[in-house]
């Protein structure tokens, strides 16, 4: 498969205050992204996602492993001219004008004064701020300024999108519109690289993931795999019944007014239970079938997580 | 959208930009015209100076209005160049800059570039009011543009150095360095000058020379009172100091790029 980044070992450590102890924040991260999926980088807190992402930007120089975007390694900076790159909480010069800002932007990839003019006023449009580019950016909300931190990382039409929380601070119609813009970049065949710790956005956008745990990966692969297709448990909803001893393996969540929520560990386990209730005069509600979620495999992984 | 090739032409348009956007900082920060209305102001009141001073007028003009302008230049250099590297790293908005295509040597070049031109526009400024007010009494001089480029060299030299230590401390520490340099560099000329021959002995005599070629001579670039008195600069003056400016500057940015080069950006 082609990947477009691989990451290999990738250690980095920083010295404490007065360079006193050494703080490991990555601990030999190795990854794969192929080309053209929407890759979450998952983790907790001080994970060391952010680091990562600093490495791939070439902000940050790992201390041993490598970063190879495009085959190239992260330090070469031609590479940059094939990457979109939108740093945590992003800050801008706030005396710039939204426009201005993606000028500035667009002319360090060298695009010229008559391609802006183009991609400008298109861009904008593109992450909601149409007619907002006169603006100054001190003047701008937070969402507005991750939008246009958007913007500008897709200002040369890059190949590779990496997006460091790129859902952080957005209220929920801002972020509904990232993941429309995220899936809209896969289908145009980019690959986006994107870290989060909202488990609901990654599971609805992510061809493939990887968790991030102590400056290890402690889980990579496509999603639906990681996930599983096989239902953990069932939950059933009964009415009609007022008084009811369910089967073996079975466990009331809820009894009220005659409505019963009850789950459901096994296949067996639930057609028993259907062939009681029936037999009992109640009225089958609902069968809802559970399979794990992101948010399962996630806690899994974290120590203390699981509890 | 094809990826445009990492060429020189390419590197220009970057440092073009960072300088641009440099600029653009500058003058739309409200600090920039303060200092330069009070600059302003002290440059007419040089006027109401000369008109005290009985038959001195143009000495005194001459001589406050090229040191106002020196020294409000000074002040603008240091003002903005303190910050010029640090206060990008400590408002992260160097994180969207170098993660693209662009070397952290052109971004310390646009930065520079950036603040000369900054300084030439507040120069140009100064010294039109100055030329207005000593044409205003009948005493103006072309010296004074002369003048006023061996102020820019100067210049050129004061912003690499406050540069150079934005790129490695913070603005605290940059002011108080690039201060220091500023006053070592228009007092040790009396070093050869003063304290040499009030020596006796030979070896203190050559240690305070050598400490004087170690230490910056900003007084290289000064012609102030020269003009003041109108006395004629000696030959090769232009020449030394032009060259004595374009060595302190390169040696300054390529240390500022080397020191800036394998820094992380945390």
């Amino acid at each position: 498969m082609d990947h477009v980044l691989q990451v290999t070992e990738l250690k980095k450590s920083f010295r404490g205050h007065l360079s006193i102890g050494v703080h490991h924040v990555l601990d030999g991260v190795n990854l794969s992204v192929p080309k053209g999926v929407i890759y979450g980088f998952l983790g907790p807190n001080g994970a060391g996602k952010t680091t990562t992402i600093k490495i791939l930007a070439g902000l940050l120089f790992p201390d041993a492993g490598e970063a190879r975007i495009f085959g190239r390694s992260s330090t070469d900076r031609s590479v940059r001219r094939r990457i979109g790159f939108l740093p945590e909480t992003p800050y801008f010069y706030d005396y710039l004008k939204g426009a201005e800002l993606l000028a500035f932007m667009g002319r360090l990839y060298g695009l010229s004064p008559s391609q802006l003019s183009r991609r400008v006023p298109e861009l904008l449009e593109t992450v909601g701020l149409k007619g907002q580019g006169k603006l100054q950016l001190r003047k701008y909300s937070k969402g507005m300024l991750q939008r246009i931190g958007l913007a500008q990382a897709l200002i040369h039409d890059p190949e590779l999108v990496i997006l460091d929380e790129p859902m952080s601070g957005l209220d929920p119609i801002g972020r509904r519109e990232i993941r429309d813009l995220i899936l809209s970049l896969k289908e145009q065949g980019k690959t986006v690289f994107f870290s989060s710790h909202i488990l609901a956005d990654a599971e609805m956008l992510c061809d493939q993931v990887a968790i991030l745990v102590k400056g290890r990966v402690v889980q990579e692969g496509i999603l639906e795999v990681l996930l599983g297709s096989e239902v953990r448990f069932w939950d059933v909803t009964l009415r009609g019944l007022e008084t009811f001893s369910p089967p073996s393996g079975c466990s009331v969540l809820t009894h009220r007014g005659g409505q019963v929520l009850v789950r459901v560990e096994s296949e067996e386990t639930l057609q028993t239970l259907l062939d009681k209730a029936r037999a009992e005069g109640a009225s089958v509600r609902s069968v809802m079938p559970h399979k794990a979620s992101l948010e399962d495999l996630f806690m899994a992984q974290i120590p203390g997580g699981g509890t | 959208m094809t990826p445009v090739a990492i060429t020189p032409r390419l590197t220009l348009v970057q440092v073009y930009a960072i300088a641009k956007n440099t600029f653009k900082e500058a003058v739309r920060s409200r600090i920039f015209y303060i200092l330069l209305a009070f600059a302003v102001c002290l440059l007419l009141f040089s006027f109401v100076m000369g008109l005290l001073a009985i038959g001195s007028l143009r000495r005194v003009i001459l001589d406050m209005g090229l040191s106002t302008i020196a020294y409000f230049s000074a002040a603008t250099a240091i003002f903005i160049g303190i910050g010029l590297i640090y206060k990008e790293v400590e408002r992260k908005t160097i994180y969207n800059v170098l993660s693209k295509p662009l070397s952290r040597s052109s971004f310390i070049l646009g930065r520079y570039l950036g603040i000369m031109t900054v300084l030439l526009v507040n120069l140009v400024a100064m010294t039109l009011v100055l030329a207005g007010v000593l044409a205003s009494v009948g005493a103006f001089t072309a010296r004074i543009f002369p003048a006023v480029g061996y102020i820019y060299l100067e210049l050129m030299i004061l912003s690499a150095v406050a540069l150079f230590f934005s790129s490695v401390s913070s603005p605290v520490v940059s002011a108080i360095c690039t201060v220091a340099f500023y006053l070592i560099g228009h007092t040790s000329s009396s070093i050869p000058s003063f304290l040499v021959p009030l020596v006796q002995s030979e070896f203190a005599k050559r240690a305070l020379l050598l400490l004087y070629h170690v230490l910056p001579d900003l007084n290289l670039l000064d012609i102030n009172n020269l003009v003041v008195h109108d006395i004629a600069t000696a030959p090769g003056f232009a020449v030394r100091g032009v060259t004595y400016t374009l060595l302190m500057v390169a040696v300054l940015l390529l240390a500022s790029s080397l020191c800036f080069k394998r820094r992380d950006l945390v």
